[in-house]
């Protein structure tokens, strides 16, 4: 990877950390994503000492890459955490998940491959501490919400450090 | 910005909010039942999905809370109306924090016990911020992309 992108990877990698952290989670990508797309940017800036106006394709970019990173570390820590403690929040939530499912007016066999798929996915958590498909969807949940969140962090955050560095000028 | 671009947009939000209400159509798409666990935990990222605060109506519940599912309806009628508006003028943030005024009092007043959670007031008070929020993403994203034109 091309080393002017290490600020957007440190920042991912920090936002993947705190995406698993009791509490700090509870924030969701919507205010962790953003805020670590526009840190990414700054430090990029503090490092090269390169003030000069930011183009928006660089905060796509930026954004882009913070989610991805974020999204792939999120996953791992995830995967790591549910691999030791065999639990995790898909495991805890999961009978009222089944309360709702029950609840659908749609056909039992139908119901019932729905409720075997996520019996499934808990059985093998809670007895190996990892289930691909779990791992799967959880990845690409990630990567989808972090993508999007890290890119309208990296727009916004090119709008404010172009009006700050203007206002420093 | 361009009519192309604020389809997307539209588009975007407007396949967002269907996901919100998928509980309503399973019964009509079974095989939705499938995508539910996981459409489940991306709106949970977004909203703390408290139960007593979702709209439930035929016992069918939405993803969201009421207020969230009034802000994105409030942002998908207000970028509706706006493929409709050449260009925008706001200098001013003041629209902004006016129409976000209605939810801060809602959620002040049910919170010190004023009175009981209104989901009517909150879906209202969230259609209200919805509907001027987008409004000013828009603008900015019109502002950078002229800047950068």
């Amino acid at each position: 990877m091309n080393k002017k992108y290490i600020s957007p990877i440190i920042f991912g990698f920090v936002a993947g950390v705190l995406m698993v952290v009791p509490v700090i989670k509870s924030l969701g990508c919507c205010l962790l994503l953003p805020v670590a797309a526009f840190f990414s940017l700054m430090l990029d800036q503090k490092a090269n000492n390169d003030y000069t106006k930011l183009d928006i394709k660089k905060g796509v970019i930026f954004g882009l890459i913070t989610g991805l990173v974020a999204a792939f570390f999120g996953t791992f820590f995830d995967f790591l955490i549910t691999l030791i403690t065999h639990k995790n929040d898909f495991v805890i939530t999961f009978p009222k998940l089944i309360e709702t499912i029950n609840s659908f007016p749609v056909d039992k066999l139908t119901k019932e491959e729905v409720i075997g798929i996520l019996s499934g996915i808990v059985e093998n958590i809670t007895e190996s501490g990892f289930s691909s498909i779990y791992i799967i969807s959880l990845f690409v949940k990630n990567l989808i919400m972090n993508t999007i969140f890290g890119i309208l962090g990296g727009i916004i955050g090119v709008q404010i450090l172009n009006s700050r560095n203007k206002n420093m000028e | 910005m361009s009519l192309k671009a604020k389809f997307v947009i539209s588009f975007a939000i407007l396949l967002w909010i269907l996901g919100i209400f998928i509980e309503f159509v399973i019964p009509y798409f079974n095989q939705l039942s499938y995508a539910y666990p996981f459409l489940s935990r991306i709106y949970s990222t977004v909203c703390h999905q408290q139960v007593e605060k979702l709209i439930v109506f035929d016992n069918h519940s939405t993803l969201v809370c009421s207020r969230c599912s009034g802000i994105y309806i409030g942002g998908f009628i207000s970028s509706f109306i706006l493929l409709f508006v050449s260009k925008l003028k706001i200098k001013s943030g003041k629209f902004m924090i006016f129409a976000s005024f209605p939810m801060l009092i809602d959620v002040f007043l049910y919170s010190i016990g004023a009175y009981n959670y209104s989901k009517i007031f909150a879906f209202i008070t969230g259609v209200i911020f919805g509907l001027v929020g987008i409004v000013y993403i828009y603008n900015g994203f019109q502002i950078l992309i002229e800047k950068n034109e």
